[in-house]
C-alpha cells in the first residue's frame, strides 16, 4: 500500500509552547523538538511498513515546512518540503494512495484544552466551516484527501485533537500522546513512549485500512471563514466569488473542494496582509 | 456638476524620485505633499469656473492619506485610507458628470515616464485587459465607465498623458513635466503647473459633450504578468484564475467590476508572496 503522511508539529509529545515549534525565531527547544517530530514520523512509517505499507510520501506540514531531519528517516521515502504549496498540508495527494496518516496534529482554533490550537493562521482565521461542519486542519485536509478517494487511517496528537477528529471520522485510529491543560500546557507521555505508541497505532491502522472511508463533503461546498479582525474581512472580500456575510465573515461556494481549499489558502494569506 | 477626482502623486510637477512621494520621508515628502494638494485644489478651482459644484476627491497615492485639508476648499469631500476595496476608484460607484485624474504616472515598463508602475511595481510586471496594456488610468477609467462617468482630465508627465490620450482621445491633458527616463524630469514649477491645471480643468468641462465613458467590451480578459514566479503561484490560488505561464495568470469575466476587484485581490495577494517563505 502506498501511504501518505502529513506531518505537523504541535501535536508531538512534550510540545506545549510555540517556542518549541517555531523555526523562524529559533529557541533552543526547536532543535530538540524537531528531532522528536522527525522520530514520530519515522515511527509511523516503521509501524505502517510492518503492516504492509511500501511506498511512503511525507508532506512536511508545519510552519516553513522544511523541519524534517533526513538523517532520521528511511532513505526510500519521498518528502514534500516548502510552505508555498497550493494544497499546503495536503499537497501531492492522488488516488494512488491507499491511506493517509496525520501525525503531530493539533486542535481547531477555539478548541478548549487543545495544545497550540489553531486553523492554519491563528492571526487571521477565527473559525472555519465547510458545509456547516466546524473544521480543524485535519478536517479540511481530510476532505481534500477524501475527494480523491484517500481515507485517513490514523491521527496523532493530544486527546482533544484526536477525539475531535474521531467525532467527524469515527473510523480513524487515534494515538493520544498527551492531555492538554488549556492551550499552553500538557500532561504528556515521553517521546520514546509516544514513538512506540505511534508505531503500534500505525501498524494497526494500516492493517485495518479496509474499515476506513474517504471523508467526502457533499458538493457544492459552502465555505464560511470567520476572520479575527474586520480589516482582514475587508481585504479578502474582493476575492472573486466571495460574499461578505458579516463584518468578520465571508462565504464562498464551489462544487470542487480543490477550488475551495485554494480559496481558503488565498484567504488566510491575503488576510495576513491586512 | 458633480466631479470625481482621483489624485495620485508621482505625476505632480517636480516629482522625479520616490523620496518625494514616500510618506516615511521626513524631508521631501512634506513639501511635495503640499504641491500634490495644490494641484488638486487647482483642478477644483478650474472646474468651478466651468460649472463644477460638488467634488469628491479620492486620495489615491501610497497609504492614501496625503492630502492636506488646509489647502483644500472646505466644501469638498475626501476619501482617505489605503484599504479601500476599489482603491484608486473608491467612491466611483455612482454617476458623476465627469472625473479628473491628477498627478497620474505612466504604466509599468513605459519608457521616459517618471516613477512608472501599475499599482505595484514589486509584483506587477504587466497588466493587460482584452490585450491592451493598461495604465492605472485605463484600469480606473473603465471602472468609472461602468457608472457612465467619463474621465475628462489627466495631469502628469508627457508620456503618461500621451498614453491616456491614445486610449481616451477626448480627454484634456495637462503636461506638467517631461520625463527623462524614470528618475528625472524637466518640469514646470508647481505654481505654473497649478495655473495650467486650473485652465485644463475648465477646458475639460467645457469639452464635456464630446467625452465618453470608457469601457472594455465583454467578455473581459485580464492578464497579469508578475515580477516573480512565486507571486503567480499565489494568484493561482484565487478562484477562476488560470495559470497561463510561469509568471502569468488570466481571469475572465463579463463584468468589469468583478475583473477590477479580482485584479486588486491578485495584486495584494501577490504582495504576500514577497514575504520570506
Amino acid at each position: 500500500m502506498k501511504l501518505y503522511c502529513s506531518a505537523d508539529m504541535e501535536g508531538v509529545a512534550g510540545v506545549s509552547a510555540w517556542e518549541q515549534v517555531d523555526a523562524r525565531t529559533p529557541h533552543p527547544d526547536y532543535a530538540i523538538y524537531r528531532h522528536y517530530f522527525t522520530q514520530e514520523v519515522a515511527a509511523a512509517i516503521e509501524g505502517a511498513r510492518r503492516a504492509g505499507a511500501d511506498e511512503v510520501v511525507v508532506n512536511d506540514s508545519h510552519g516553513p515546512m522544511r523541519n524534517l531531519l533526513f538523517d532520521e528517516l528511511p532513505s526510500d521515502i519521498r518528502v514534500v518540503f516548502g510552505n508555498r504549496k497550493p494544497f499546503s498540508m495536503a499537497q501531492d495527494v492522488d488516488p494512488s494512495f491507499g491511506g493517509a496518516f496525520f501525525v503531530g496534529y493539533h486542535g481547531a482554533i477555539g478548541d478548549r484544552d487543545a495544545v497550540l490550537c489553531h486553523t492554519y493562521t491563528p492571526a487571521v482565521v477565527y473559525d472555519l466551516h465547510l458545509n456547516g461542519i466546524r473544521c480543524s486542519e485535519a478536517t479540511i485536509n481530510a476532505a481534500l484527501l477524501g475527494a480523491v478517494g484517500v481515507p485517513l487511517l490514523m491521527i496523532t496528537g493530544d486527546r482533544t485533537t484526536v477525539e475531535g477528529l474521531q467525532t467527524q471520522m469515527p473510523w480513524v485510529h487515534g494515538v493520544i500522546v498527551k492531555e492538554a491543560i488549556g492551550a499552553l500546557s500538557a500532561n504528556s507521555i515521553s517521546p520514546a513512549a509516544a514513538q512506540r505508541a505511534i508505531a503500534a497505532g500505525a501498524e494497526y491502522a494500516v492493517a485495518h485500512a479496509g474499515d476506513a472511508k474517504p471523508f467526502v463533503l457533499t458538493s457544492p461546498i459552502e465555505m464560511r471563514v470567520t476572520l479575527t479582525r474586520t480589516e482582514q474581512a475587508d481585504h479578502v472580500a474582493i476575492i472573486p466569488g466571495f460574499e461578505r456575510t458579516g463584518a468578520r465573515e465571508v462565504r464562498f461556494v464551489d462544487p470542487d473542494i480543490r477550488t475551495v481549499f485554494k480559496a481558503f489558502v488565498a484567504t488566510f494569506r491575503l488576510g495576513a496582509m491586512a | 456638476m458633480k466631479i470625481y477626482i482621483s489624485a495620485d502623486m508621482e505625476g505632480t510637477a517636480g516629482v522625479c524620485s520616490w523620496a518625494q512621494v514616500d510618506p516615511s520621508n521626513q524631508h521631501e515628502y512634506p513639501i511635495y505633499r503640499r504641491y500634490m494638494t495644490r494641484e488638486v485644489r487647482a483642478a477644483i478651482d478650474g472646474a468651478r469656473a466651468a460649472g463644477g459644484s460638488e467634488f469628491l476627491v479620492n486620495d489615491s497615492h501610497w497609504d492614501m492619506r496625503n492630502l492636506l485639508w488646509d489647502e483644500l476648499p472646505d466644501d469638498v469631500r475626501v476619501i482617505s485610507g489605503a484599504r479601500k476595496p476599489l482603491s484608486m476608484t473608491q467612491g466611483a460607484q455612482q454617476h458623476f458628470d465627469a472625473a479628473f485624474f491628477t498627478g497620474y504616472h505612466g504604466r509599468i515598463g513605459e519608457m521616459d515616464a517618471v516613477l512608472s508602475h501599475t499599482y505595484s511595481d514589486a509584483t506587477l510586471y504587466d497588466v493587460r485587459v482584452n490585450g491592451t496594456p493598461c495604465t492605472e488610468a485605463l484600469l480606473n477609467a473603465a471602472l468609472l465607465g461602468l457608472y457612465d462617468t467619463p474621465v475628462v482630465l489627466v495631469t502628469g508627465d508627457r508620456t503618461t498623458v500621451a498614453s491616456v490620450q491614445a486610449a481616451l482621445p477626448w480627454i484634456t491633458s495637462v503636461v506638467v513635466k517631461d520625463a527623462i527616463g524614470y528618475y528625472a524630469a524637466n518640469s514646470l514649477t508647481p505654481v505654473a503647473a497649478c495655473a495650467a491645471i486650473r485652465d485644463g480643468a475648465r477646458e475639460a468641462l467645457a469639452a464635456l459633450p464630446k467625452a465618453k465613458p470608457f469601457t472594455f467590451t465583454p467578455p473581459i480578459e485580464l492578464v497579469i504578468e508578475t515580477v516573480k514566479t512565486e507571486q503567480a503561484d499565489y494568484m493561482d490560488l484565487l478562484p477562476r484564475f488560470e495559470r497561463i505561464g510561469g509568471r502569468a495568470v488570466r481571469f475572465r469575466h463579463d463584468d468589469y467590476f468583478t475583473v477590477f476587484r479580482a485584479f486588486l485581490a491578485a495584486m495584494r495577494l501577490g504582495g504576500a508572496a514577497n514575504l520570506p517563505a
